[in-house]
């Protein structure tokens, strides 16, 4: 079940997003209307099923119809598959970061980094090892690059 | 007399792989040039089971056009449960199959060199040879445990999914994988639960109502969940007693994607439609098999992987059985 840290910054209503996206969301009852800018964090979800999926798509294509401007943070592993896999997932609102996984070569570990989508354009999918916190060996993008930074070429 | 697994492909891949999987469903493999000298074995052996290289339209109608002429696409000597297509493309990539009077089974040809997905699929085969092919014991390595739960209610859906998800953290998988796996298993218990139930004339009985909703799933609505672990694979089935699915609707739904075109939320219906679709994209297998009126045991299965790229371009399949 997803909670929700709501925030006013401004003109801007700052929303986190934790916990799983499933049938028991409303949406409309835990962000409610927005008119302005509204910024969803979504660090830490860690799973949407397909229900969710059409309880996001409801809820925020139909706040993007009134007008407002979204924009998705810190996107978990979870919602950019779904990003990738459902073409109006994200109802017009700009992605800023995203996480991207990683898996280390020598212990297995898997870990995750955070990126702005402005800094993956301009790396072309060419993803950075990094060094594994465990056991300090090699750390690699553990996903398919086509796939997974797919929507960054829409 | 054997009964045999008639190959009809070129590709020395496909070879291998249905040696594997005819020495696992104890089959006889007969690898033949075309479709009409496999449908001259289909007219003259009883049972045979068929491993069509089906990755272009035009080899599936060369197919289709021996069936017809020789035996007729209804014929009672060809059973489309004992067809297994093998295809290069995507689920997606493949409408003709999709719309075909004969469609089965499907094989994505991604086999990676891996031994064991012959035999994998081997056990597969095995279990559609039989009067029925219910039950996951057939499709797990033998010997393996198999853990059932009990849905009491329907919203212990979500009890049960954690519950599985935390089996598999505690069997050493990746945490991402655990999570599309737990996913998987949400999306078969929630269709055991609200899409299965139908009422005498076949009409859906929960097709409006809200997924939160909780109802007591006793009797006819008993729902039950099989997890299974052969150290391999990982295999989960959904069973309800209603035998209510739908063929061509599943297939719709399975292979449909929205990586261009747009989602379009339909408030008539309580279910989202693309549940099965993105358990097919992230890996996983399935097993459908379904008595008409009778029951439904959904199956599908993960292979654990080292690491997640691995795991979502791994071996996959689509099985379905259908008893009228």
């Amino acid at each position: 079940m997803v909670n929700i840290i709501k925030e006013q910054k401004g003109n801007v209503i700052a929303v986190r997003l934790v916990g799983s996206i499933e049938e028991s969301v409303e949406f409309e009852q835990l962000i409610g209307p927005v008119s302005g800018e509204l910024h969803v964090n979504c660090k830490e979800v860690p799973r949407i099923n397909s229900v969710g999926v059409k309880a996001w798509i409801k809820y925020f294509a139909g706040l993007q119809q009134k007008g407002a401007k979204l924009r998705f943070q810190e996107c978990s592993t979870a919602i950019v598959e779904q990003i990738n896999l459902i073409s109006n997932f994200t109802c017009g609102g700009a992605v800023d970061s995203i996480y991207v996984p990683f898996s280390c070569t020598g212990c297995k570990g898997e870990f995750i980094g955070l990126f702005k989508t402005e800094d993956l354009k301009k790396l072309n999918m060419n993803i950075p090892e990094l060094k594994c916190g465990k056991c300090g060996g090699k750390a690699v993008f553990d996903d398919i690059p086509e796939e997974y930074f797919g929507f960054l070429s829409r | 007399m054997a009964r045999s697994l008639i190959l009809i492909s070129s590709l020395p891949e496909d070879a291998q792989f249905a040696a594997q999987a005819a020495a696992v469903a104890g089959l006889a493999l007969q690898s033949v040039k075309s479709p009409r000298d496999a449908v001259e074995i289909v007219a003259a052996q009883e049972g045979c089971v068929l491993l069509v290289d089906a990755s272009t339209q035009a080899q599936y109608l060369d197919f289709e056009r021996a069936v017809q002429e020789k035996l007729g696409l209804f014929s009672s000597r060809l059973n489309a449960n004992h067809i297994h297509y093998i295809s290069s493309g995507d689920i997606y990539e493949v409408p003709y199959l999709i719309q075909s009077p004969l469609f089965g089974n499907f094989v994505h040809r991604n086999f990676h060199s891996e031994p064991e997905v012959g035999t994998h699929y081997g056990r597969v085969i095995a279990a559609t040879l039989g009067d029925r092919s219910f039950g996951t014991d057939k499709l797990v390595k033998p010997g393996t445990k198999i853990q059932t739960i009990q849905l009491k209610m329907s919203t212990q859906k979500q009890e049960a999914v954690e519950a599985v998800r935390n089996y598999l953290v505690a069997l050493k998988f990746q945490s991402r994988m655990a999570t599309v796996i737990a996913n998987a298993v949400d999306e078969i218990l929630m269709n055991a639960i609200f899409d299965a139930p139908v009422d005498s004339m076949g009409r859906h009985l929960f097709e409006s109502t809200s997924r939160a909703t909780n109802s007591n799933l006793d009797g006819q609505r008993a729902v039950e969940l099989h997890v299974a672990y052969d150290g391999a694979y990982v295999t989960v089935t959904a069973a309800d007693l209603f035998g209510s699915l739908d063929k061509n609707k599943l297939l719709s739904a399975i292979s449909k994607i929205y990586t261009d075109q747009e989602y379009r939320v339909r408030s008539a219906v309580a279910g989202a439609g693309i549940g099965l679709a993105s358990v097919f994209h992230s890996g996983g297998s399935f097993f459908f098999s379904s008595e008409s009126r009778s029951k439904t045991e959904v199956t599908v299965f993960f292979k654990r992987c080292d690491n997640y790229r691995e795991f979502k371009s791994q071996f996959r399949f689509l099985s379905m059985q259908f008893y009228f």
